[in-house]
């Protein structure tokens, strides 16, 4: 491989599938099976993906490194360059570098249970984690809290209502919460009246016991829901520890020398490419700026 | 080290055989102003400059520079180096250099930024602070290491340490034009650097300096300086360890197109922006105190992200201090 950090590798896109009418996934495979080989990821871990002649931008990986030989991103269309892949077909190429950051410890909590928390876009990174225990089984259960807006921003829909209905057998239970109203709701609503209702993510907490001593929390979504889901939790008596989040800042580089995403302090800097964008809640109560 | 003498008569010779070793560049007076610029003839260095406007860091990290070139829907990679000398960098600058150093050279390595640093050579000089100067404080008015050669002014000639192998290898290769250093020479170094310390005006006191801004966060002196302060971004410029960049993308023609990368600044609002318009730097104020932060980190492998080079006041339109924010900012504090 290339000596040149910014050196990218195509990749085909392999297919293309509407999630929402905002974001798609885009399944991917190296064309040079060497590199393809050497791909190995963490749940939690980015990719940069290189438009060629128009921009480079951080996607996390939303597929499992579980499930090798391909590679998912699931894609929001905000922006100049987003817009561009939204228009990119099967077969096109675009190329990618990475995998970056630290990504979530899955080694060290196995065998624990897994608080996964997801607002939006959130279940992007999340999806992986979900995937990574459903298919090790090395965890003892596993929840999915999902706040969502409305149901037609319900990512990954079809696997979250298969997890909704099948869930159960694999140590796996899915709550939903979603905040616009709509037939589709209300029908989800009444069919799982224990786990989907109507309101923000934290509403979901409510009635659930967990047993902290054996439970991590994973925590993904946009930029306000962090402070109140981490006050559910520390209500709960989770130690900040055991709460991990993961967080977003402009990127250019990945590898620490662009100096975007440097966030903290003079007594303490962090760059959320290289030491994130996996953090703990104590990483959060020393480094100032960080949610 | 190894310590020998460069008789002044021999200067002009010394200096000209360095152009063997690649381009040279020297600080020479343009206008008001000092900068690194090529040069032939040893009459045109400012031997006692005082700063320049950009620092050498220009050499290594380029105001604006291509990474990759899209040919046939392919980057190629553009490591291109030349053999350089540079001539004339203060102790500062050294240390300015070795922060950067730090940060390109780890993994993974900056290519670019390698290449140029290993086929250049530098040759510190000694200096006299000015105004601005408060790189005492920091430890960084003297370079131990990070130079090739270090030439120390003498009444008759030149002081040199030897920092590295290329270091010896010039001085062996221009044998006749040393000297050994005598015990008069190394009295007058000393008076030198005695005369040296006590001409410092500004200086730093950096006792708890990291905690004692973390704990001003909310301190009123940021919001004062912040108002004053024009975010145009000069003294990300000017400083010696600043190394954001951007990167954009620019087409050639219909079939080429190159990936660049240019100097960018924290004070810049779409800086900390990100999708959707969120920006994590949103005020002028979280702006201004987060460079702040930024240069007073503390590494415990590489020091302060600050070497007190002064460059930022100097270059500063709206007469900003560094010193004088930071010492305010203490202030504050009590
Ligand atoms: C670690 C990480 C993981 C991410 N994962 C996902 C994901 O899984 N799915 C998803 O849809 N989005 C994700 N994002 C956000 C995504 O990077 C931005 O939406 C994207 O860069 C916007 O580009 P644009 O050109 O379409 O938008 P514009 O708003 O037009 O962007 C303008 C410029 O700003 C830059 N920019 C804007 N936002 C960001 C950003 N957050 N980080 C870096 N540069 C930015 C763009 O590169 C572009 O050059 C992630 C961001 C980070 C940092
Ligand atoms: S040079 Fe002065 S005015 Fe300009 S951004 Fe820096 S502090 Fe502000
Ligand atoms: S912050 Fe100012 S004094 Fe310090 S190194 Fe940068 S330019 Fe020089
Ligand atoms: S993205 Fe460039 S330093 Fe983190």
């Amino acid at each position: 491989m290339s000596e040149n950090p910014y050196q990218t590798y195509d990749a085909r896109i392999l297919e293309v599938k509407d999630l929402t009418s905002r974001e798609k996934l885009f399944t991917l495979r190296f064309l040079d099976p060497e590199v393809e080989a050497k791909f190995n990821f963490k749940p939690g871990q980015f990719v940069i993906v290189d438009i060629r002649g128009f921009g480079e931008f951080p996607i996390s990986i939303c597929s499992s490194p579980t499930r090798r030989g391909y590679l998912q991103l699931c894609i929001r269309k905000v922006g100049r360059m987003t817009k561009f892949v939204h228009k990119m077909k099967e077969g096109d190429v675009v190329g990618i570098r990475g995998p970056y950051g630290n990504g979530f410890p899955m080694e060290k909590m196995e065998g624990s249970n897994l608080i996964l928390v997801a607002g939006g876009l959130g279940m992007a990174p999340l999806r992986s984690v979900l995937w990574y225990a459903i298919d090790t089984g090395k965890y003892e259960n596993v929840w999915l809290l999902y706040g969502t807006k409305a149901y037609e921003d319900i990512l990954f829909r079809d696997e979250i209502i298969h997890l909704l209905k099948h869930g159960e057998a694999m140590n796996c239970s899915v709550k939903l919460a979603y905040e616009v109203e709509s037939p589709s709701c209300i029908y989800l609503e009444q069919g799982f009246s224990d786990r989907v209702c109507k309101g923000v993510v934290t509403d979901l907490f409510r009635g659930e016991e967990f047993d902290v001593n054996k439970a991590y929390a994973l925590i993904c979504g946009p930029p306000v829901m962090y402070k109140f889901v981490i006050r559910e939790l520390l209500d709960r008596k989770l130690s900040p520890g055991r709460i991990y989040m993961t967080l977003e800042r402009r990127m250019r580089c990945g590898v620490g020398k662009c100096g975007h995403c440097v966030v903290g302090t003079s007594v303490s800097m962090k760059y959320i490419c290289q030491d994130g964008p996996v953090f703990t809640y104590w990483d959060a109560l020393s480094t100032r700026g960080l949610i | 080290m190894r310590y020998i003498k460069l008789p002044s008569e021999n200067f002009g010779k010394f200096f000209k055989s360095l152009g063997e070793w690649g381009t040279l560049y020297a600080p020479v007076k343009r206008g008001g102003i000092y900068s690194f610029q090529e040069v032939h003839d040893p009459a045109e260095i400012a031997l006692d400059y005082n700063r320049t406007m950009l620092p050498p860091k220009k050499f290594f990290f380029r105001p604006k520079e291509a990474i990759l070139r899209l040919k046939n829907g392919r980057w190629e990679e553009e490591v291109e180096a030349e053999p350089t000398v540079l001539f004339g960098l203060h102790s500062c600058d050294i240390h300015g250099l070795k922060i950067l150093d730090k940060i390109y050279l780890d993994e993974p390595a900056d290519p670019y930024y390698k290449s140029r640093r290993e086929k250049t050579l530098i040759i510190g000089i000694s200096c006299m602070p000015d105004e601005y100067c408060f790189c005492k404080s920091l430890g960084t008015h003297f370079a131990m290491d990070g130079f090739d050669l270090f030439l120390h002014e003498l009444p008759d000639g030149w002081l040199v340490r030897i920092g590295s192998v290329r270091g010896h290898e010039i001085v062996w290769e221009n044998g006749e034009l040393f000297e050994e250093v005598t015990d008069e020479d190394l009295a007058n170094f000393k008076e030198f650097e005695e005369k040296r310390a006590k001409a410092f005006q500004k200086e730093l006191p950096q006792e708890g300096l990291a905690d004692m801004l973390d704990l001003a966060y909310n301190s009123p002196v940021w919001k004062k300086y912040a108002d004053i302060c024009l975010t145009c971004g000069n003294c990300n410029m000017v400083c010696p360890t600043c190394r954001c960049y951007e990167v954009c993308d620019r087409w050639m023609d219909a079939y080429s197109s190159v990936r660049e990368r240019r100097y960018d600044s924290c004070f810049m609002e779409n800086h900390g922006l990100v999708a959707g318009g969120h920006n994590f730097r949103p005020t002028r104020l979280d702006r201004f105190r987060h460079r702040y932060y930024c240069k007073s980190y503390f590494d415990p492998t590489a020091g302060y992200n600050c070497v007190g080079c002064g460059r930022c006041d100097e270059f500063c339109p709206a007469k900003i201090e560094h010193v004088k924010v930071l010492e305010e900012v203490r202030g504050s504090l009590k």
